[in-house]
């Protein structure tokens, strides 16, 4: 028991033991104080908040005198020292902490603390703070952990387990790189290798497989949390998977972490960034976002920078900034000031503060892939070709231009009409809200003119919409008119003109005001023309164009009739204006020339756009002034419009399949920032409309200070960038040795992987946490390297047999006296089974797949309007793409990873559960998913296989455990299946429904009974414990 | 086996149902509940060490959280006097320029909409209540405690919806019923302590989302996650087997795959492995036990006419209220039901009614079935939204229409038994139910209320995490509100 006891001291950190039982060991400030005064008194006195004056967070503060005048601590004096005092007493109003704080001190508590100032009162700042040490192992690469290690376990009269067998390292070492088993061959060259740096080999090759990049990157992007939709209200889609695969991509070049970290933070601002370098600021963009009506702007522009800082400090700085929002941090130094200075540095940024609910928020980049690229090119050359074309037919027609007329036309008024028996050609008309249009003739309806009107009959809000059509300038003293007819019994409750310029916001309404509650009323948005128009006669409805905004040069191109109730109809609708001919852009060619002189037209080419551009003053040559009229006549002329139309069309579904096609290039959202930036302040009690003292740009003042690159200016998220990764900083590297320390063996040297700061855990080992970590950064932040490192220490490489001697010793293995054996995380175990089945999908990158998901899992919570309501699995290959590429819904993730603990990515995450339930356990047996790989498993086993049950059940072994089953286990494994071939025999229609299972299609020419027996048997081995291990 | 062994081997079997998919609600009760009682006295949710404080007035809540926010003034804020006030504009000293949500900021005008259901006095209690949209729940007023005052800090849904349930307007905090079956557990080994439903909702209505957010464990272990019970397929996940595959080729399956588990086992000692050993047989058992459960065949037929004709359908709002009693029943800590659809910017009377019929009923049936079977006087039920609505309308405003934007200041919630005041109603507002005039009630304020029934002192109800001593009730406000309770 005494030796158990040892242990627990030695490991517990914080935990506050009985001294007794050791030797008079000398206290540590960090180790035994910091964790008592921290829990019990920081609250009262830490930094910002001090009772009485005093604050007992840092040693200048706590040798001064309080309010009352008395010393706190008096190195060397508790006697004379108010705090032991305080804490002894058992008066109400004096014992500290006070009754009603319900904190009591233990004994033991009391008496560390006053041996501690009997002994001196030695302080020392929070360990993570301090430098990173200059440590020297004691004994050199490969063994450098091991002799940390080792010397530690010696101290506690504990040693190595012996080396685990060759088929678990592999396997180990396979899962760990590349987060999937080894196959069969990969398990015959390593066993067959008998060479003393086999298993070194053996390493590199996982180092150098594109798999390796998969499986690092998907521990990161829980710490970006990298998620497929905006995570709050609507929770629609968000593109920015290049940021995943670019996180891919980074590990398998192994890309310098530092540089890595910076391309992150502030690759926008390097010089001539490239698009890579834009996409790994996707980064910043990872944070949740909402689009919901009726949000306050101001609000989001404040979180969307709080989580993007919030989340920096973690990532990175291995600090929780969070209760610095709000106030000075009471436990770790850093004020509500320093929080948000660093704030400063991603508050002005440049996407909206609502997300609209758009799949790519601007600021975004476009990814151009190579078909894509090809296909754009070629409608590109083809567009150019039938300009050429219509060029060509223009330069033929007969045209007089108005202009050059002898006697003058006179100005006259003129009068367009858009819609008389169709819409004009070209345009898109539809129905938004209400039924698809109708026409009526006089049989069906009623006619003004032509042969056709519309006609609406709805009993709420209906409208008819007209959009792209050509656009139409507005001239002086123009008015828009259209012909209704109304019913007294079939009377809408108002009708309303709406025309569309660079928005709709150009509303004209007859009858109820605020039935159409469009628009911000007694504007243009929204004109109260009066009352209906008389009834059961075709009325000509007005409206000027100036009275809804639209002022003499303003452009139109749609135009919609709206009512709400009723049944309308409307016939002959366009507009008037006072036109002089020979001054009119659309009909005289020399005007519009005048007009467009200085201009750049990109649709003409070089040449032309230059002679366009130097105006009818300049070009005087006749065949240069007919190229122009050429172009003017192909595209702008209205007296030649109808002979051109047929070109004209055709151009327009070429450019719109153009739009269509760059519309469909994947884009992904980028971090930029505006140009002019933000005022940043302290907000007082984290409330987003309380500003107090004005802030610039800093980091925080514990650490060593920030270095501008250009001291005139403020400081740069680049600036931020490069002072994370400078050599005096001394969090950046320990974060991030320590979370590849707790990716390969499970837990961090310290524990609290998420949390450096004086509420997190002690390391268990100090001295080695330093050496990685400054080995890691002198070594250039090499990945590879270092992970290599870790997996070739001896440590890595024991046997993970726990014996009830080692768990009592140290239950949670953080003295790696065993190897690590941990549960596969969700995608491991996902992969895993996919991979061993041959049903795996090589394809990397991309839009995330949706495999196999029971209906359900998005329904029930979706919004109604959102475009992730509804869940649509993929066929064939997309059900069959590592998980890393799996589409994550925030609001409703997907059950593998929901119960296998995947974080459902709304916030970081440094470190996942593990957890062991019945759920997973059916999860395992009966997912679709899960029990088709079983299927196609077996497949294997008949295929690749002789035909003979014991070679098949090694088989099965070496797939899936990369081992040789005992011959216990085959007997075991044997009893199962000739149980399941003889029920299989006996029922084929059994066998007949489990092999189709799922969608891929079962081998022709296999026994059924036989193959549904051996999938029995390989669901049996796939739900093993040692199956879902990393052992 | 060794006593460190057996203790990790009882801290595991806690994870019995980790974070999503146990459905249908009964798990496995009567069999296996007489098996298990008999087999192991062990507690499968042990209670946090130290819990409950003080004694508890309610062993079980049962949450009706309707999802959108319900119109406080259509229901049970009863303001006779704003008829004189019909489409006539909100005296600006009402509103004094507090903050409004941007989707009615910009309206030129704000006429205030009287409610136009007539309000009628019901029980011996005489509470004002809309009973021709309620006539279930204007049955059972004398039961419940109704709370006028009640308010909030956000304006828009989803923050609302996670401060109402976590305590925090951002994601990432633990919910109130992960923090009870975190802090209680649970007396029944063979279901969650916490249950979720997601019933549907009416066609037609504003259908707001659901976060999963809101039963989730946050920061507390994912085995303390709410596990939603499903309406359609599997009540829970992967439940069935596939097909072909019979309960006794899945015995033959295990009988194999648990031999190999057991020579792992004593190869490797990992105590994990005799865990997995426990889930894969505790799984098999609920395949057989979970139809069972559900199965409704054992209620009267009374009570089955009590919660209406659509009781038996699952995915109902009522047949989830009557899955809320069974598992209350069964000892289950928490359960909540999520209904969604009371989100009235515009045609409210109708589809508020639209609303009130779909779960009206089931609530009012009920408080019957637990009063009936003395239930009540140990489970608390709590109804509510996430915040209350405008007096003022949104859009068209008539005599037969209008709508309603969002309101935080104050609200409309109940709560009936488990030590909850019968009959009595809690705060006032103004006569434009725009302001609180009397005994407001914070989110933070009622989940305390709610946290002290269930014998747990708020204050002292913690877990550390980014550094903090995280609480379901926050920094600010936070009482208990003793008014309230026997």
């Amino acid at each position: 028991m005494k030796r158990l006891f040892f242990a627990l001291l030695v490991l517990g950190g914080s935990t506050l033991v009985h001294t007794a039982e050791v030797p008079k060991p000398t206290l540590s400030f960090n180790k035994d104080i910091r964790p008592i005064l921290s829990e019990y008194c920081f609250a009262c006195h830490g930094q910002g908040k001090s009772k009485g004056e005093l604050r007992l967070d840092s040693f200048a503060h706590f040798i001064k005198a309080g309010a009352s005048g008395e010393k706190a601590i008096v190195p060397s004096h508790p006697e004379t020292s108010q705090v032991i005092t305080r804490i002894f007493a058992t008066e109400r109003k004096m014992v500290m902490p006070p009754p009603s704080t319900k904190k009591t001190l233990t004994n033991d508590q009391k008496e560390t603390l006053q041996k501690w100032i009997a002994q001196g009162a030695k302080y020392e700042k929070h360990w993570s703070f301090e430098p990173i040490a200059n440590i020297k192992p004691l004994d050199k690469t490969p063994y450098a952990i091991d002799s940390f290690l080792l010397e530690r376990l010696k101290k506690n009269g504990m040693k190595y387990s012996s080396l685990a067998d060759r088929s678990t390292l592999l396997r180990r070492v396979s899962f760990t790189l590349t987060g999937l088993t080894p196959t069969v061959q990969e398990m015959e060259t390593f066993l067959k290798d008998k060479s003393p740096d086999a298993y070194e080999k053996m390493i590199d090759r996982y180092l150098e497989s594109p798999k390796y990049g998969e499986e690092m990157a998907r521990h990161w992007l829980d710490i970006a949390r990298y998620a497929d939709t905006h995570g709050l209200h609507l929770d629609n889609e968000r593109q920015m998977w290049a940021y995943r695969d670019w996180v891919i991509a980074a590990y398998n070049k192994n890309q310098p972490f530092d540089r890595f970290i910076v391309e992150q933070v502030a690759g926008d601002l390097l010089p001539n960034a490239t698009l890579d370098q834009l996409i790994a600021t996707g980064f910043n963009r990872c944070n949740v976002s909402t689009g919901e009506g009726g949000s306050i702007s101001e609000e989001w522009v404040f979180r969307n920078a709080v989580d993007r800082t919030s989340n920096f400090t973690e990532a990175f700085l291995g600090l929780t900034g969070g209760c610095a929002v709000c106030h000075d941090h009471k436990f770790d130094p850093i004020t509500a000031k320093d929080y948000y200075s660093l704030y400063a540095f991603f508050h002005s940024a440049a996407d909206a503060a609502l997300d609209g609910n758009q799949l790519l928020l601007p600021p975004i980049v476009k990814l151009a892939l190579p078909q894509m690229k090809k296909n754009a090119e070629e409608i590109n050359n083809e567009i150019l070709a039938h300009r050429m074309k219509m060029l060509e037919q223009a330069s033929k027609l007969t045209y007089e231009d108005p202009a050059l007329k002898p006697a003058k036309s006179e100005t006259k008024v003129t009068e367009d009409v858009w819609f008389e028996d169709e819409f004009p050609k070209g345009s898109k008309v539809f129905a938004s809200p209400g039924k698809p249009l109708e026409l009526v003739d006089n049989k069906k309806g009623k006619v003004f003119s032509g042969t056709k009107a519309i006609r609406r009959i709805d009993a709420g809000l209906a409208q008819d919409v007209c959009e792209n059509m050509a656009p139409v300038t507005i001239q002086k003293d123009s008015v828009f008119f259209a012909y209704v007819y109304l019913q007294d019994n079939k009377l809408p409750k108002s009708i309303m003109l709406q025309y569309h310029s660079t928005n709709w916001l150009h509303r004209a309404v007859w009858g109820d005001y605020n039935a159409i509650a469009w628009g911000a009323a007694n504007t243009t948005e929204r004109v109260n023309m009066g009352p209906l128009p008389s009834t059961g006669k075709w009325v000509r409805i007005e409206v000027p164009a100036e009275k809804l905004g639209l002022k003499q040069g303003s452009i139109i191109n749609g135009f919609a009739m709206t009512q709400f109730g009723g049944t309308v109809l409307w016939d002959k609708i366009g507009i008037t204006g006072m036109k002089d001919p020979s001054a009119d852009p659309a009909k005289s060619f020399l005007a519009w020339w005048k007009q467009q002189t200085g201009r750049d037209f990109s649709e003409a080419d070089k040449d032309l756009a230059l002679l366009i551009k130097q105006g009818p003053e300049v070009v005087k040559a006749k065949e240069q002034i007919a190229k122009v009229r050429a172009f003017y006549l192909a595209n702008f002329c209205s007296l030649t419009k109808s002979e051109i139309d047929p070109l004209r069309i055709k151009l327009e579904e070429l450019t719109k399949k153009k739009t269509t096609l760059e519309q469909s290039l994947p884009g992904t959202t980028i971090f930029r920032e505006l140009p002019t930036p933000r005022d940043s302040f302290v907000m007082l009690r984290g409330q987003y409309n309380k500003p107090g003292e004005k802030v610039e740009p800093n980091t925080p003042a514990i650490f060593p200070p920030l270095k501008k690159s250009d001291p005139k200016v403020r400081a740069t998220r680049l600036d931020l960038a490069n002072w994370l990764v400078s050599p005096e900083q001394p969090l950046t590297s320990r974060v991030m040795v320590n979370r590849f320390w707790q990716q390969v063996f499970g837990t961090g040297l310290v524990k609290s992987s998420g949390d450096l700061g004086t509420q997190g855990e002690l390391p268990s080992h100090p001295e080695l946490l330093d050496w990685l970590a400054s080995d890691f950064r002198d070594s250039q932040w090499n990945v590879k390297k270092l992970m290599k490192l870790l997996l070739t220490s001896e440590a890595f490489q024991q046997s993970s047999r726990v014996t009830n001697e080692l768990i009592l010793l140290d239950p949670e293995n953080r003295l790696l006296a065993r190897g690590p054996r941990i549960r596969l995380d969700a995608e491991q175990i996902r992969d895993n089974i996919l991979f061993t089945s041959g049903l795996l999908s090589p394809e990397m990158g991309g839009r995330g797949s949706m495999p196999y998901q029971p209906s359900n899992i998005w329904e029930p919570v979706g919004f109604t309007g959102s475009n992730t309501r509804n869940y649509k699995q993929d066929t064939g290959a997309g059900l069959y793409r590592r998980s890393i590429y799996v589409f994550i819904k925030r609001t409703a993730p997907a059950p593998f990873m929901a119960n296998f603990d995947l974080p459902n990515r709304e916030a970081l995450c440094a470190k996942r559960e593990r957890s062991n339930t019945p759920l997973q356990a059916l999860h395992l047996m009966n997912d679709t998913q899960h029990f088709e790989a079983a299927r196609k498993l077996a497949e294997r086993l008949l295929i690749e296989s002789a035909n003979d049950p014991e070679k098949r059940i090694i088989l099965a072994y070496n797939i899936i455990l990369a081992r040789s089953p005992s011959a216990e286990e085959t007997t075991i494994v044997m009893e199962g299946l000739q149980k399941h071939l003889a029920r299989y025999k006996a029922d084929p229609i059994a066998s007949s429904k489990i092999i189709r299972i799922g969608e891929s299609k079962f081998r022709d020419g296999l026994n059924e009974p036989e193959l549904a027996a051996y999938t029995m048997l390989a669901n049996t081995l796939l739900n093993l414990d040692e199956t879902v291990n990393r052992n | 086996m060794h006593p460190f062994i057996e203790n990790q081997l009882l801290q595991t079997r806690r994870q019995f149902f980790g974070s999503q998919g146990l459905k249908l609600g009964s798990l496995a009760l009567g069999m296996m509940m007489a098996q298990e009682k008999k087999a192991h006295a062990e507690v499968v949710h042990k209670p946090l060490f130290g819990l409950p404080h003080h004694k508890p007035t309610a062993k079980s809540i049962i949450y009706f959280h309707m999802n959108g926010a319900p119109s406080q003034i259509d229901l049970w804020d009863h303001k006779p006097i704003l008829k004189d006030f019909f489409n006539k504009d909100l005296p600006p000293s009402v509103q004094a320029g507090q903050r409004l949500s941007t989707m009615t900021s910009g309206q030129a005008r704000f006429p205030v909409a009287p409610s136009k259901f007539n309000f009628t006095q019901e029980g011996k209690c005489g509470r004002w209540i809309n009973a021709e949209l309620l006539p279930y729940t204007a049955k059972v007023v004398d039961d419940i405690a109704l709370i006028k005052s009640v308010f909030t800090n956000a304006i828009n849904h989803d923050p609302a919806c996670t401060f109402v349930m976590t305590g925090n307007e951002v994601p990432g905090k633990a919910s109130i019923g992960s923090w009870l079956a975190y802090g209680l557990g649970s007396e029944n080994n063979n279901l969650p302590s916490f249950v979720v439903f997601t019933p549907r909702f009416p066609d037609g209505s504003n259908g707001q989302a659901l976060f999963t957010r809101m039963w989730s464990s946050g920061f507390l272990p994912t085995r303390f996650n709410g596990v939603a019970l499903r309406g359609t397929g599997d009540p829970v996940l992967y439940l069935r087997n596939p097909e072909g595959v019979s309960a006794s080729d899945r015995r033959t399956m295990l009988d194999t795959m648990q031999k190999l588990n057991q020579k792992e086992l004593q190869q490797l000692g990992d105590p994990e492995i005799q865990t997995r050993i426990s889930q894969y047989e505790m799984a098999f058992r609920m395949q057989s036990s979970v139809p069972e459960l559900t199965d409704l065949s054992t209620e009267s037929k009374r009570t089955l006419e009590m919660y209406g004709p659509n009781v038996d359908v699952p995915g109902t709002f009522t047949h989830s209220a009557i899955m809320a009693r069974r598992l209350v029943e069964r000892g289950v800590r928490v359960v909540q039901l999520f209904h969604r659809g009371w989100d009235q910017h515009s045609d409210l009377p109708k589809q508020l009614g639209n609303q009130c019929k779909d779960t009206d009923r089931g609530v009012g049936a009920l408080i019957m079935d637990l009063k009936q079977r003395g239930l009540l006087d140990q489970t608390l039920v709590i109804w509510g939204g996430e915040f209350g609505r405008t007096v003022y309308s949104q859009g068209t405003l008539n005599n037969q229409t209008y709508g309603r934007d969002h309101h935080p200041r104050n609200f409309c919630m109940w709560m009936a038994g488990g030590g909850v005041k019968p009959g009595i109603s809690y705060g006032e507002t103004d006569d434009f139910s725009y302001n609180i005039t009397k005994d407001p009630v914070h989110i933070n304020d009622l989940n305390a209320t709610i946290l002290h029934c269930m014998g747990i002192d708020h204050e002292q109800f913690t877990f550390k995490y980014q550094g903090l001593e995280q609480k379901l009730t926050g920094v600010e406000h936070q009482r208990v509100i003793k008014e309230l309770l026997l």
